[in-house]
């Protein structure tokens, strides 16, 4: 057990880097918290270190002292004794002095985040379900407002500002690499304010405990250039195409006329359910079913021939379908791009 | 002995108290479907009713049948029922519609989220167990959770008995 | 001595005690006030306003042929006058019934019988049967019985009561609408079909309750749906074949709109290609409602039409972000092409079903020394709104009835400033919305007296608490998104009649009701206004200062229109369906359960009273003063 303390501390070492890292400098948020985070890294780290080296002296010249007089207690020499006063008297006043210089720093960070807005951040709603995420971009002209689901995409060098809300239970957006989490609330409005600075792909994951299947709540955050992030956003507001070939459209018969459309929609289509995610551009996005499962035609069949077992608990019924109509469905969900 | 026995007695009764550690299942998989007494499988579980009180709202029942009282579909939680109010009744109701307007729903929700349903609409007039009642309504007008009581009969009063009074 | 009187005292303690606790429960009791004794329960707020300074019908208003009574609001100008003058304000004290019609159907009769010749004309609500009565015989018998038999499945799409308002007669024909989207035409004579075209789609939540307009040879049909996602429409029919001439939606793209180089509406917010579509979310237009399901009128010298339409769907106002056009306004149209000429939305990005679909009264008002042509609105925002008529600018806004929904109307904008208060939040119930979702008044027409120069409006005093939730759309249930629960405005009474002078926008007098007014008002040259409770009072008063008259309590609630013809045998009478529903009257007519204060859309919160005040049935009663 002993043994194996030091290889769970390389495990968690693991939460430092890559798509979903708390030591992520991608955002202006992250930095300044990662900023922070080095001062009183070092900071404590070097109190550390004078703690250990003070103890260290103490040991050694303590050792000394009993050798030296072995048996008899005297009085230090007054000299000695102002020493130490001096001594205690400068660590007080060094502690005092560290940690009011890290609350300054605190308070300048926070102060730096409150004005990290822009003066016209992009506006997009998330929204947290049990146990998914819709994402709506705002837009003065209504009809240029996107619905999404399980995706967030963010242009870098813009500043974002996300109003959050919940339909059921509490749950909370983090998305480490950007900035610090914020929780949604039922009957509340919180917001969060982002600022991605470098294009990547990164993973946020719901970080307040929100039933069964909160660990396969998952949003897929895609930070890329601003001409990148107009184009995507310009294919979300063309209805996906009409299906061609004999599987996708029975597909899309299927979709229409089964349980599919009660719940979800497909933009251009009569099915425009709002409990569940949409499905319009749903074969565009990295994963299904909030980061549960990467987006191919075996994995959207696998989950629409079975939800409950890929994700026990989820509200997504399973459909008596037949095989060949699973391989529609498959073929059909497969052309929403 | 005499001065053991209740304290054996009390120990040898301990493991029985292990029994209120069974927690009702969720039965996401709708086993309850396979079983040969669904009334009492889906009826007796908290879980399908919670599901069934979600589907109510997923479904639009509401719009009609409000939470219980009606509106353009007759009330739910009387004990008038003009096409019987048996659970097989109901979910046949909720599956095939009927003909003075209520909607077939068949295709639009499955099989055992029909029974679920017909759960959550017994339980508006029929006196369900209250520890399977949803701890608090999911609508949105903070109406009161569903009902244990059943309605009161509603007295009538002619006009005409009004009219002594007047003129 | 000392004991005695320290027993005087005590009794004369307990007897203080006694008369304080009497007195509390007394004013504690709840407030229902005793139907008032005739004559004294009008408050009387301004004077009637001096003849120079009067509203007037249009300059081409032609009084109807009084003896009969051809359409729902009496003339195309939505006035719902009659020039008939045998019943006046001395003598209706004895009006008495002459005959009752029993229609044997126990829904809400919206509808007021038409009389042409010595006919009158009855239709029913679901399954909207019509009925020719013979009036040349002391007891009128049926001449002709004419049953459609709509699909039975209308009755699970039609929100609020399986109602129909009537029937329009023009040039032999006699034309009405199913509730399952049939507009049909009956030769008058015989009652023989003529036509029957299909308009709605009841699969789709579509259904027809309103009542046809007949103008230039075209009978105008507008279909209700605006609680099902249905994207409304007005659709006008050749009357001679009932073809199609014209249909225009009332959200997507400009052509199906119709709308265009004729378009010329006076605010910015309505001037835009396409605004049937860029003010929805994508794809919002074609589930979003604003159905014409109310009244038309029309002008025949500028031959255009003024119609409002309904709420956009769903209720849940965060599901549909932009103002929706072109839901909750009011349209005015070229009758013979379709054309829109201006619209004016009175609540934009609706909040509360404020559907806009109110009559449009005709009329010419003196303005700025000069008279000028106007609709004039009691819209269900609450506001009483004079529009011009050629351009749709709002010329004066003030409110009818208790409102905080908004805190007025800007004339620079024409739109409402909504009360930040009242913004609708998910996951919230927004407390205290006045007025509740039926609006300062529904669909129940007023009318104009040109001897008074008063619009006479029968409406409610009703608020609410309303919360939102997500909703998927399902064709063919419920397109709601929202919980409501309503309740009588500050007052504790829930109906009002307002005496309205149109020119300076406020009220002359009131009469304060204690249940919400759900039927038409009538008026008459003898200077007389009817109007009927939803417990069953028919009442007459004077036009000139809200004096009862007269009342009469009938079989069943009265949700109709009150109409007044000319007999055979030369007397004027006055009828009115009994027979309570709608929206209101649902919770007796559907036998709803008011221990939901959700039932009905919420209205049952307000009226769970009603049941122990009136019961279900139609019957006709007709009036006359005694031979």
């Amino acid at each position: 057990m002993k043994r194996a303390a030091p290889l769970l501390l390389v495990l968690c070492g693991a939460g430092c880097g890559g798509s979903q890292s708390v030591a992520g400098r991608d955002g202006v948020q992250g930095a300044l918290i990662g900023g922070l985070f080095d001062v009183f890294l070092w900071t404590t780290a070097a109190v550390y270190l004078f703690v250990l080296a003070y103890l260290a002296l103490a040991l050694v010249r303590g050792r000394r002292h009993r050798r030296d007089r072995a048996g008899a207690q005297g009085e230090p020499a007054a000299q000695a004794e102002r020493i130490w006063h001096i001594g205690l008297i400068a660590f007080a006043g060094a502690t005092a002095l560290i940690l009011a210089g890290l609350t300054v720093a605190t308070w300048l960070t926070d102060r730096a985040l409150a004005e990290a807005g822009d003066a016209a951040p992009l506006e997009i709603e998330v929204i947290g379900h049990q146990w998914w995420w819709e994402v709506r971009y705002q837009d003065p002209v209504a009809s240029r407002i996107v619905r999404t689901a399980n995706e967030l995409h963010l242009p870098a060098g813009r500043a974002a500002h996300i109003t959050l809300k919940s339909t059921d239970v509490i749950h909370s957006l983090w998305i480490p690499n950007l900035a610090g989490k914020q929780d949604l609330i039922p009957g509340r409005i919180a917001d969060l304010s982002l600022h991605p600075l470098r294009t990547g792909v990164f993973r946020a994951q719901c970080a307040e405990f929100c039933g069964l299947q909160h660990a396969r709540m998952a949003l897929d955050v895609t930070v890329e250039t601003p001409a990148e992030f107009a184009r995507w956003y310009d294919a979300q507001l063309v209805p996906p195409p009409a299906p061609t070939g004999g599987a996708a459209l029975a597909g899309f018969a299927l979709f229409q006329n089964r349980q599919c459309a009660s719940c979800h929609a497909v933009a251009g289509t009569p099915a425009s359910g709002m409990v569940a995610p949409d499905l319009s551009h749903v074969a565009s996005r990295r994963t299904i079913a909030a980061g549960t499962l990467p987006t191919t035609r075996d994995n959207l069949m696998a989950w629409v021939a079975d939800p409950q077992a890929v994700k026990p608990g989820n509200n997504m019924p399973k459909v008596p379908l037949t095989e060949a109509e699973l391989a529609a469905l498959g073929a059909y969900l497969e052309t929403l791009k | 002995m005499s001065s053991r026995s209740p304290a054996s007695l009390l120990l040898l009764l301990l493991p029985v108290a292990l029994g209120a550690c069974d927690r009702e299942t969720r039965d996401y998989r709708s086993r309850a479907l396979q079983s040969t007494d669904r009334p009492a499988a889906f009826g007796g579980n908290a879980y399908h009713l919670a599901q069934g009180q979600r589907l109510y709202a997923w479904m639009n029942c509401a719009g009609c049948h409000a939470h219980g009282g009606g509106g353009m579909g007759p009330p739910l939680r009387d004990d008038e029922w003009r096409y019987g109010g048996r659970i097989d009744q109901l979910v046949a109701t909720i599956l095939d519609g009927r003909p003075n307007g209520m909607p077939a729903f068949r295709d639009k929700i499955t099989e055992d989220q029909a029974w679920q349903l017909a759960t959550y609409v017994r339980s508006m007039s029929a006196r369900t167990r209250q520890d399977m009642l949803a701890g608090r309504a999911d609508e949105p007008a903070n109406v009161e959770p569903p009902v244990l009581d059943e309605r009161k009969p509603v007295r009538r009063v002619t006009p005409g008995q009004d009219d002594a009074t007047e003129e | 001595m000392r004991s005695g009187a320290n027993r005087w005292l005590l009794v004369v303690l307990a007897a203080l005690i006694l008369i304080v606790i009497a007195g509390a429960i007394l004013l504690g009791a709840p407030d229902r006030k005793p139907e008032p004794a005739l004559g004294d329960n009008a408050d009387r707020l301004a004077d009637l306003p001096q003849p120079a300074m009067r509203a007037r019908p249009a300059s081409w208003y032609d009084p109807p042929d009084a003896d009969q009574w051809t359409m729902q609001l009496g003339d195309p100008s939505g006035t719902r006058f009659s020039p008939l003058a045998d019943v006046t304000a001395a003598n209706v004290g004895s009006l008495e019934v002459a005959f009752t019609f029993d229609t044997r159907n126990a829904r809400g009769h919206e509808a007021a019988p038409l009389v042409v010749g010595d006919t009158m004309y009855v239709t029913t609500p679901y399954p909207n049967d019509v009925y020719a009565l013979d009036l040349t015989r002391p007891r009128p018998t049926v001449k002709w019985h004419y049953q459609p038999r709509p699909l039975p499945a209308s009755q699970g799409v039609a929100c609020c009561d399986v109602v129909n308002r009537g029937a329009a007669y023009d040039g032999g024909r006699l034309f009405f609408n199913t509730l399952d989207g049939q507009a049909i035409a009956l030769d008058a004579d015989s009652g023989a079909e003529l036509w029957r075209t299909k308009l709605a789609e009841i699969n789709k939540g579509e259904t027809i309750t309103m009542a046809p307009l007949v103008a230039e040879g075209r009978v105008l049909v507008g279909t209700s749906g605006g609680e099902f996602g249905v994207r409304g429409s007005l659709t006008a029919l050749d009357a001679g074949s009932g073809a199609v001439v014209w249909k225009a939606w009332s959200t997507g793209p400009d052509s199906d709109v119709l709308i265009g180089p004729e378009f010329r509406p006076f605010y910015p917010a309505e001037q835009g290609e396409d605004l049937g579509i860029h003010t929805w979310n994508p794809d919002g237009w074609r589930i979003g409602g604003g159905n014409p399901w109310g009244w038309i009128s029309y002008d025949p010298e500028l031959h255009m039409i003024f119609y409002g339409t309904g709420n956009p769907g769903p209720w849940n106002a965060t599901q549909r972000p932009g103002d929706n056009k072109w839901t909750a306004g009011v349209f005015a149209r070229d009758v013979r092409t379709g054309q829109a000429r201006w619209f004016y939305q009175s609540s934009p990005h609706d909040l509360f079903d404020y559907d806009d679909v109110n009559e449009s009264i005709l009329l010419d008002i003196p303005w700025q020394g000069k008279l000028r042509p106007v609709i004039a609105r009691p819209s269900r925002t609450g506001f009483f709104m004079i529009l011009d008529r050629l351009t749709g600018q709002v010329l004066s806004a003030a409110p009818y009835a208790h409102v905080n929904s908004a805190l007025k109307i800007d004339l620079e904008t024409g739109r409402p400033v909504v009360n930040p208060e009242k913004m609708p939040r998910p996951g919230r119930v927004t407390r205290n919305i006045c007025p509740a979702a039926p609006g300062g008044k529904d669909w129940n027409p007023s009318a104009f007296s040109p001897r008074t120069g008063l619009v006479y409006i029968p409406h409610l005093n009703l608020c609410m608490d309303e919360g939102e939730i997500d909703t998927n759309y399902i064709a063919g249930t419920p397109f709601l998104g929202a919980d409501a629960r309503m309740f009588a405005a500050p007052g504790g009474y829930r109906g009002v009649l307002s005496a309205w002078d149109p020119v300076a926008n406020r009220a002359v007098w009131r009469i304060r009701e204690d249940l919400p007014l759900w039927s038409g008002a009538l008026a008459t040259a003898g200077d007389v206004v009817f109007y009927g409770t939803l417990d069953g009072w028919f009442k007459a008063v004077d036009a000139r200062d809200g004096k009862l008259l007269w009342r009469h309590r009938l079989s069943s609630g009265i949700i109709g229109m009150p109409m007044t013809y000319r007999g055979p045998d030369g007397r004027q009478y006055v009828a009115i369906f009994a027979g309570v529903g709608g929206w209101s009257g649902a919770i007796v007519a559907g036998a709803l359960d008011p221990a939901d204060p959700t039932s009905a859309l919420g209205f049952v919160n307000a009226l769970g009273d009603l049941i122990h005040r009136t019961e279900p049935g139609g019957k006709l009663y007709v009036f006359a003063l005694p031979g």
